[in-house]
């Protein structure tokens, strides 16, 4: 398509993810002539996640978030288990207030996609982009099959698989380090059972997170979040750690946890009504590009590689948003200097690094990095499991807390090493 | 074992063609995903075979078959393949997997 | 010649994974979207081709709620002119008579045109009515299983191969007239961009309702709809043996099944 002065726009997204959806919104609501491109037949037919989000920054964004968003339920559970042979040593954190809900990442996508629309962005659906339009230097537009689309800022908001940015040697190509796989089932129980069987009220959503046998004790975890009517139970493996060490096909992982206990007696009498997988960024700061900006373009979201992995979370739904909402407000900081070039639109990395977003992901990068080391995810459970098994398993003599730890302990490496660690994770940096 | 026979009876295991069957899909005529598999000879990891969560790769006979019909759309057979034998894109036209709850 | 051609389609559920709850029995119809009946995109690209070849226009129109609107951006962007989607309480619950009587009179408001393509029949009813019923009303020729067609003689008649079972048949049509293209004789072209921009940006979708059509109400919906469905029968449940053939050689594996098949009495010729 040669491009009548009609079909030229403003601003080019790639993308209808919540990193996105929220630059269109927030670029529609500031007057700008914004078209988002989504591969998928509609928006959030392709996106899939854990299932728990971080409300605040989507209340920044989005006007109306709370009374309109389709919000399951707030999490007023935190549960982190550590899980070996032996048994299951769990934490639980139990609140009156919440700060994060439980979600599906399709439905709220595609809410954001329609408030964008609302704001008057112009969403195309079914086109996939194959590549951003150059010259000299500068991005000036897309390019679909045989189709071109010219825009004066191009958003790269293309997820974690950065087909575009690679083609474009923008960043290199992922590599197994860099990335972890979630598989995950949604698992249809109905609000009454999931009430009962969790200890919830209706409104009430439990976050819920296991380290250790359930992913073979590769780095990484298995999560259940609850819904209204299902739950949400997955694994993510790292994927460096899984193309050496797992055994057996990774559907098989996840089919073990589900019938194993404590999940045979939770989930009984369930039907899945959907299975599903999707990659996340692992790497922290080291998966960023090195600029996330250039002549007439900005890169937000998953393939800016924000995301935060803290082992009993996982957070990338509020950063993306958040970059995308702070790319509009680039863009619109570029246009009042009159030009998008790469000088004018780095004002983005400056944004995000005064926003919470870098803050945490500089935050918790050390975390990040352990969280990829497998001895954590062995060691760990290992000992805590041994620990308190000896501490209520017993037939006589009723052992000593130190005791037994200690004997859990032997011969499972260092106690050195196992304290700094728990120092990195309590206090960061 | 008879723990393990209550278990058994309390949760059954889902085939990964019955979860696949789960979703609901528009396949496209034409594939997304091409292999290369003469770059498959010598391969010792072969991890697209256990780590594709839609089940697409397998070895028969030493030699690698895949399909694309099951593909969930994450990218790890592009990300894991070591020989670089995977060509992968997106399906055109919004094919594919179509999540509803994602 | 340019050509003024007419497809009809159909939005169904995606009929492919309406889910049995096997516990309750009834059908888990949750977050199930609602597709252009896939046999109808072989019409929509055989039209596509047509045009391609002869020039002229491809109106698409379907009878359904509103929601089909879609579905009909989809066909826009495949390459589609134009759409028309008929929508209108009282045009809910039509069996294939309401349907084709309602589908004759909107063709027959658009009426020069030429010719007036279907699918060959729908996933979520497959009665392959509607195409005949339509020509009935319209009182034109009509044609099922079309797989290739050509014009001659400038703009008089248009010769159309169709498939039957093991042959294929060669029938030369007066236009205007009527086809149901064969399911699965053609790839259905993708979206592409500049289409689908235009369908978001130009209004070529037209809503056409009852007040505009003026059909007694008699005739159509519900009310026009003299099928009863007196009894329905689920399918009987097939036991399975689930056999697995567990070597790695595929002509082992061919005549292990084979054998298989013969001990179930299935003959091989
Ligand atoms: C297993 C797993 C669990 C997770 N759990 C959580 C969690 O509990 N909480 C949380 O906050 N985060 C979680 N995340 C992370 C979160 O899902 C992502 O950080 C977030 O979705 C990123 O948003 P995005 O818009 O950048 O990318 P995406 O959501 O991936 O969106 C990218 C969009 O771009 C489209 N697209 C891509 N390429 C093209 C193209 N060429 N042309 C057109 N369109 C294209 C895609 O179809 C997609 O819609 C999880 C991730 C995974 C994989
Ligand atoms: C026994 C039986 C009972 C039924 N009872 C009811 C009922 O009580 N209530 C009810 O609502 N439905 C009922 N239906 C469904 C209804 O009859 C059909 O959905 C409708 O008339 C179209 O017929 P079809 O889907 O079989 O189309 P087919 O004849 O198989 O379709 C052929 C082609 O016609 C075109 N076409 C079909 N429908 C449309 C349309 N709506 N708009 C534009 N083009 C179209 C398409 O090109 C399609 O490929 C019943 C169906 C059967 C078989």
């Amino acid at each position: 398509m040669d491009p009548p002065s009609a079909t030229k726009f403003d601003v080019a997204i790639v993308g209808a993810g919540p990193a996105g959806a929220s630059a269109a919104y927030t670029l529609a609501r500031k007057g700008f002539k914004v078209v988002v491109l989504e591969r998928g037949r509609t928006p959030g037919s392709k996106n899939l996640f854990g299932g728990r989000v971080y409300s605040h920054p989507l209340e920044l964004i989005f006007e109306g978030f709370k009374n309109e968003a389709p919000i399951e339920r707030w999490t007023k559970r935190e549960v982190l288990s550590f899980v070996t042979e032996e048994g299951i040593v769990s934490v639980e954190y139990a609140s009156g207030s919440s700060t994060s809900f439980t979600a599906y990442l399709s439905k709220l996508s595609a809410w954001m996609a329609s408030k964008a629309e609302s704001a008057g962005a112009i969403l195309v659906t079914d086109v996939r982009v194959d590549d951003i339009l150059m010259e000299n230097g500068k991005a000036v537009g897309i390019v679909s099959g045989g189709d071109r689309l010219y825009a004066d800022v191009v958003v790269i908001a293309e997820g974690v698989n950065r087909l575009l940015c690679e083609r474009r040697n923008i960043t290199p190509q992922l590599s197994p380090e860099e990335v972890a796989l979630g598989v995950k089932h949604v698992i249809r129980l109905g609000t009454d059972k999931i009430n009962d069987r969790f200890g919830l009220d209706s409104n009430e959503g439990l976050a819920w997170f296991l380290i250790g046998k359930v992913t073979d004790y590769l780095p990484g975890g298995a999560f259940l979040y609850t819904n209204s009517t299902t739950v949400s139970l997955g694994i993510v493996v790292f994927l460096s750690h899984a193309m050496k060490k797992v055994k057996r096909h990774i559907y098989e992982v996840l089919e073990d946890l589900r019938t194993s206990p404590p999940f045979t007696r939770l989930l009984e009498g369930g039907s899945l009504v959907e299975y599903g997988s999707h990659l996340t960024p692992e790497a922290g700061l080291k998966m960023m590009p090195k600029k996330l900006y250039g002549d007439g373009f900005l890169i937000v979201g998953d393939a800016a590689g924000l995301l935060i992995n803290l082992g009993y979370t996982v957070r990338g739904v509020d950063l993306a948003a958040f970059s995308g909402y702070l790319a509009a407000e680039a863009i619109e900081e570029a246009h009042s200097l009159g030009s998008y070039t790469s000088h004018n639109l780095s004002c983005y990395e400056r944004k995000l690094n005064d926003s919470f977003v870098m803050k945490e992901m500089k935050r918790h990068d050390s975390v990040q990095k352990l969280m990829s080391k497998s001895h954590i995810f062995e060691l760990y459970p290992q000992v805590l499991v041994g620990t308190t098994k000896r501490l209520f398993e017993f037939e006589e003599a009723s052992p000593k807390l130190l005791e037994a730890a200690k004997e859990s302990l032997k011969g499972k490496g260092s106690k050195f090493k196992m304290l700094l660690d728990a120092i990195t994770l309590m206090r960061g940096p | 074992m008879t723990q393990q026979t209550a278990t058994k009876q309390r949760i059954k295991r889902i085939r990964l063609e019955d979860a696949l069957n789960a979703n609901v899909w528009d396949v496209d005529a034409k594939p997304h995903i091409i292999v290369d598999s003469e770059k498959c000879v010598g391969c010792t990891n072969s991890a697209c075979t256990y780590l594709c969560p839609g089940g697409c790769f397998t070895l028969l006979a030493g030699k690698l078959l895949y399909s694309y019909e099951g593909c969930l759309e994450c990218g790890t057979c592009r990300v894991v393949c070591p020989k670089d034998a995977v060509t992968w894109n997106y399906p055109l036209s919004g094919r594919g997997v179509q999540y509803r709850f994602g | 010649m340019p050509l003024d051609i007419v497809v009809c389609v159909k939005w169904v559920p995606n009929t492919q994974i309406v889910n049995i709850d096997p516990r309750t029995g009834t059908l888990i119809r949750e977050g199930v979207p609602s597709i252009i009946n896939p046999h109808d995109l072989n019409a929509v690209e055989f039209g596509l081709t047509l045009k391609d070849s002869y020039g002229g226009r491809l109106t698409a129109i379907a009878m359904s709620p509103p929601s089909a609107k879609a579905g009909l951006e989809f066909l826009i962007g495949m390459g589609v002119d134009r759409a028309i989607l008929i929508t209108d309480r009282v045009f809910a619950g039509a069996d294939t008579l309401a349907t084709s009587y309602v589908l004759a009179k909107a063709i027959e408001r658009l009426m020069p045109t030429d010719l007036i393509i279907f699918g060959q029949e729908t996933i979520d009813s497959s009665t392959a009515h509607i195409c005949a019923q339509t020509a009935s009303w319209l009182k034109l020729p009509y044609i099922y299983y079309v797989i290739d067609a050509r014009l001659e003689d400038g703009k008089k008649n248009i010769v159309v191969k169709r498939v039957l079972e093991r042959k294929i048949e060669v029938f030369e049509l007066p236009l205007p007239c009527l086809m149901a293209i064969a399911m699965k004789s053609n790839v259905p072209r993708p979206v592409t961009l500049s289409n689908k921009i235009k369908a978001k940006m130009e209004n070529l979708i037209e809503v056409w309702n009852n007040e505009m059509l003026k059909l007694n109400i008699n005739c159509v919906g519900l009310k026009g709809s003299p099928t009863v469905v007196s009894k329905s029968i689920p399918t009987p449940v097939v036991p399975r043996k689930k056999l697995k053939f567990e070597g790695t050689d595929p002509i082992e594996a061919a005549r292990w099944l084979l054998d298989r098949l013969a001990e179930e009495g299935v003959r091989v010729i």
